[in-house]
Parts: C-alpha cells; sequence; structure tokens
C-alpha cells in the first residue's frame, strides 16, 4: 500500500482502504449495496463517467465481443453534473465505502465547474479525470490546474495515453494514476468501424506490462487488468500496484468468480 | 445461483435448453434470465435467455449458446426485466417475429388461445419448417410481408425485433396513432444487465431516454414506434 506512517497526512492524501475499485462504467452512479453484496470490499466505488452536460447514448452503441474479451461502445450516457448530484448525493453520503467521481474532461472551464459543484459533498474521497481520446500533452496542464480544489485528483490514463501524456503529468498534481482499459476497433454486424474500450482477459498481459512501466513513477497506482483469476490478483499485488480495478467481471452472474479475487489478498 | 443445463434441444431452428430451475425463479415470456456457463473457463459475457415452449419437466430457455452442452453448470440470477402483459380484453392477437424464429413469442401462444383470442403468427417458415410443430394448428402462419393486410384485424400486436428494426417496422405501421395496441420485445446487447447503467441498451421512447435492461426488454409499440433511434 501507499499509506506512508512516517508522513503526516496531507488534504492531497489518497488512501483506499481496501486495494480494490470497479472502474467507471461497471456499477452506476450509486452504490448499493443490495444490488452490490461485494461493496464492502472495494476501497471505493467509482461512479459511472459524469460530463458537464447531458450526453445521449451513442448512436452505433453496441457490444461487440471477440475472442480477447468484448468492445463496449456506449457514448457514456449521463444526465450531466447538476443533475447527477441532485439523484446520487445521498446515496453518495450514505454509502459504506468512500466514492470517487469519474468526471468526462472536455475543456478546462467545463471540468472547473464540474469540480467546484462537488466540493462540499459528503463521502467524496476523489476526483478522477477521463481525458478525451485525442488530448495532447499541451492539454494537460489546463486541465489539472481546472481539477485542483479539495479533493484529491486521479488521473486515467489508457495504455496509448501512458505513452502520449504520461511524462506530462504535472509533479505533485496527481493523487493517484489509474491504468484503463485500452481503446480499440472492431468491426460491427453492418461493417461499420466501431471504436470503443476493449474488457476482457486478452488485455490482462498488455496491461500489467505497462503497470510494471508505472509502478516506477513512485505515484499510487490502480490498474485495471480485467482480471477473473486469483493470480492475476496475485500479479498485479507482486508488482506493487496500489489497487486494481474491477470491471467487466462485475457483471459476472456468478459472484464467487469476484469473491475469489478479493479473497487473494 | 447455480443451475444445469439437462437438455439441449431445438425449437424450429433454434437451439433451446432444458435447465432444472426452481419454478420460482421462472422468467414470465419476455423477461430474461441473465446466465453465464461456469463449467470450464468462465465466460468473458452474460447470456440472456429467454423462456420459451418446450420440453415438459423444466423450464426451457433460448437462444442457447452453440458451445453449451447436457450437464453444464450455468449461473443465472433472478428474472430481469420487464415481459409481456397480454390485456384480458384482446380478441384478435397478431405475433411478429422480425427477421428471427418466434420463440420468445410461443409462450404467448397457450395464453392468448386461454383466453379465447384468435392469434395471427407472421413468420416466413421457409427455412424454419419444423417450428410448425410447436405452433398449434389453431394459429395462423402467414408471411411477415402480409402485415400490412392484418392493420385492420388486430387490436393487439406482440413483435419481437432487433432494435434496428424498430425503423423498417415504423415503415410498415405508418401514421402517428397506432390503430391498436401492442408491445415489442427489443433485442439489443445488456451486457452489464441493469448493474452498471452502461447505456449500450438504451432505447429511445416518447418520454426520453430508457434502458431496455430495466425498463424492458419489453416495450409499449406506442412508446418506441416512430422514435428515431
Amino acid at each position: 500500500m501507499w499509506l506512508n506512517e512516517d508522513a503526516p497526512l496531507q488534504k492531497q492524501d489518497f488512501n483506499l482502504a481496501q486495494p480494490f475499485v470497479n472502474t467507471a462504467g461497471s456499477l452506476g452512479f450509486c452504490p448499493d449495496l443490495q444490488s452490490i453484496p461485494y461493496l464492502p470490499r472495494l476501497g471505493a466505488f467509482i461512479t459511472n463517467p459524469i460530463s458537464r452536460y447531458s450526453r445521449s447514448p451513442a448512436r452505433s452503441r453496441t457490444c461487440l465481443p471477440y475472442e480477447g474479451g468484448f468492445l463496449l461502445h456506449t457514448g457514456l450516457p449521463n444526465s450531466g453534473i447538476s443533475r447527477v448530484i441532485r439523484q446520487h448525493k445521498h446515496c453518495w453520503a450514505g454509502s459504506l465505502v468512500p466514492v470517487i467521481l469519474h468526471l468526462l474532461v472536455e475543456t478546462p472551464e467545463t471540468l472547473e465547474e464540474m469540480v467546484r459543484k462537488i466540493e462540499g459533498l459528503e463521502n467524496i474521497m476523489a476526483v478522477e479525470l477521463g481525458l478525451p481520446a485525442d488530448c495532447e500533452p499541451h492539454h494537460l496542464q489546463a486541465f489539472m490546474d481546472a481539477a485542483l480544489g479539495e479533493l484529491p485528483v486521479v488521473v486515467c490514463l489508457d495504455p496509448q495515453q501512458v505513452c502520449k501524456l504520461g511524462d506530462a503529468i504535472p509533479d505533485g498534481q496527481c493523487a493517484a494514476l489509474h491504468l484503463v482499459q485500452p481503446r480499440g476497433c472492431l468491426p460491427s454486424r453492418t461493417g461499420e468501424i466501431v471504436s470503443g474500450r476493449l474488457s476482457g482477459p486478452g488485455n490482462f498481459p498488455v496491461m500489467l506490462y505497462m503497470a510494471r512501466q508505472m509502478i516506477e513513477r513512485g505515484v499510487p497506482l490502480i490498474v485495471d487488468g480485467d482480471a477473473i483469476h486469483p493470480w492475476q490478483v496475485k500479479a498485479l499485488q507482486e508488482i506493487g500496484v496500489s489497487a486494481i480495478g474491477l470491471g467487466g467481471v462485475l457483471w459476472q452472474t456468478d459472484t464467487n468468480v469476484i469473491f475469489q479475487l478479493f479473497d487473494q489478498t | 445461483m447455480i443451475s444445469k443445463l439437462l437438455e439441449v434441444t431445438q425449437i424450429g431452428s433454434t437451439p433451446a435448453g432444458l435447465f432444472d430451475i426452481p419454478e420460482k425463479y421462472w422468467p414470465d415470456a419476455g423477461q430474461y434470465l441473465p446466465c453465464q456457463r461456469i463449467t470450464g473457463t468462465p465466460e468473458v459475457l452474460v447470456t440472456n435467455l429467454f423462456r420459451t415452449v418446450g420440453l415438459a419437466g423444466g423450464l426451457t430457455l433460448s437462444p442457447l449458446p452453440e458451445n453449451w452442452y447436457p450437464g453444464d453448470e450455468i449461473a443465472y440470477l433472478a428474472p430481469q426485466g420487464n415481459g409481456f402483459h397480454l390485456p384480458s380484453t384482446v380478441s384478435r392477437v397478431g405475433l411478429l417475429a422480425w427477421g428471427v424464429a418466434p420463440v420468445r413469442l410461443l409462450p404467448l401462444v397457450r395464453l392468448a388461445l386461454d383466453q379465447n383470442a384468435a392469434v395471427t403468427l407472421f413468420y416466413n417458415v421457409d427455412n424454419d419448417q419444423d417450428i410448425l410443430s410447436w405452433v398449434p394448428s389453431a394459429i395462423e402462419v402467414v408471411p411477415v410481408s402480409t402485415l400490412g393486410d392484418y392493420l385492420d384485424w388486430m387490436d393487439f400486436l406482440v413483435v419481437d425485433l432487433e432494435l434496428a428494426a424498430l425503423d423498417a417496422l415504423a415503415g410498415v405501421i405508418s401514421g402517428a396513432v397506432l390503430p391498436f395496441e401492442g408491445q415489442v420485445l427489443i433485442r439489443t446487447p445488456m451486457p452489464c444487465r441493469g448493474l452498471g447503467a452502461c447505456g449500450v441498451c438504451a432505447v429511445k421512447t416518447k418520454r426520453g431516454w430508457r434502458f431496455a435492461c430495466k425498463d424492458g426488454p419489453v416495450f409499449s409499440l406506442g412508446e418506441v414506434l416512430h422514435v428515431a433511434q
């Protein structure tokens, strides 16, 4: 774990009581114990992506299975930060585990507006930034400045973004990095090429490889390894990741598969 | 909950399976049962199975993945979503299987006949003659292309189609006011079965966006027809 017992606790410290989180988009907006029986085993609940204004589902929304897993393209629909807060703030406040709000980064201005709206809400542990796919290194400082406030900032990077943006993350402004699933493309049944996030066991070797590179940065690291077997959890923990992000595995109908991952620790 | 796949069968050309699931977990017609085979390597995605007609002595679900075999252990959840509701007052029921075998609609046949309704099944049987052995002789079976001829006859229409086919159906049933009531089972991927609110199964209705996994997969026909997706 990254908690240094010798150092005084600071406002931007980010400590998870359990070494697991869900990935944004996997469990909705509200940590509901009834539908998520393993909720107490999570160090934090990460919400679905939230944008400044409401977003509709993508026209070409789809789920495309392939040998290594599946591609999900949704358009990240949500009702916008103001309405999401109205709908879920009580649920977040009463949650058994702290909540991390995943914010869709569009512009520095809208990000700053979102961060200001969040401050003061109960039981919010951090904000997590989902960067746009076309984010360039010179955009990053403005985004980080816009996100800075009372809450620690977690930055999501997929493997492609690690290569492009990894060195541009300002020192001291990022409480943790979250290595998230890669993007990819597949032809749909109609032949249209669809892009989206890739989930599934095919990701694991890539994510483990990237995690080994990133761990040397010395910043707390959450990794979505798409782990489905306890040995995968063990492998990630042995290289020193601070927490493991669980995504598609949480949609399994057999919760034993999920609990055996927690029991690995 | 864990069940066993007892037997693999076919309803027409569609694979189906007999499961030893307690009756209290049997889905209504149109509801779905999220299932995953846990024998061998865990499957990545859930398979959402629907109730159909079939063998005695258990619950028959369809469409069954081709790589599931008798004896396989299946993890399943309680029935999800909203199923069909056939009003007790209807007397002329149309069942429309659009681009798919009518396996999800067949459980409604007995319900309709029990309330003395006349039933017409719109289905192109050319490549699936075997399905007729599951259709009672009291049911009229006609090609989908004749649907337009029956619009004045029906007082209730039940449809099974893919989300992308809604526009095509709207082309057949034109006019802002439907001449009958109806329900439609919208087939679309539902990988998170409502847990993640992932939005991939979103359906635009006249009251805004809804999720097929929670608000459907059966919708009122009037709510979704003539709504651009």
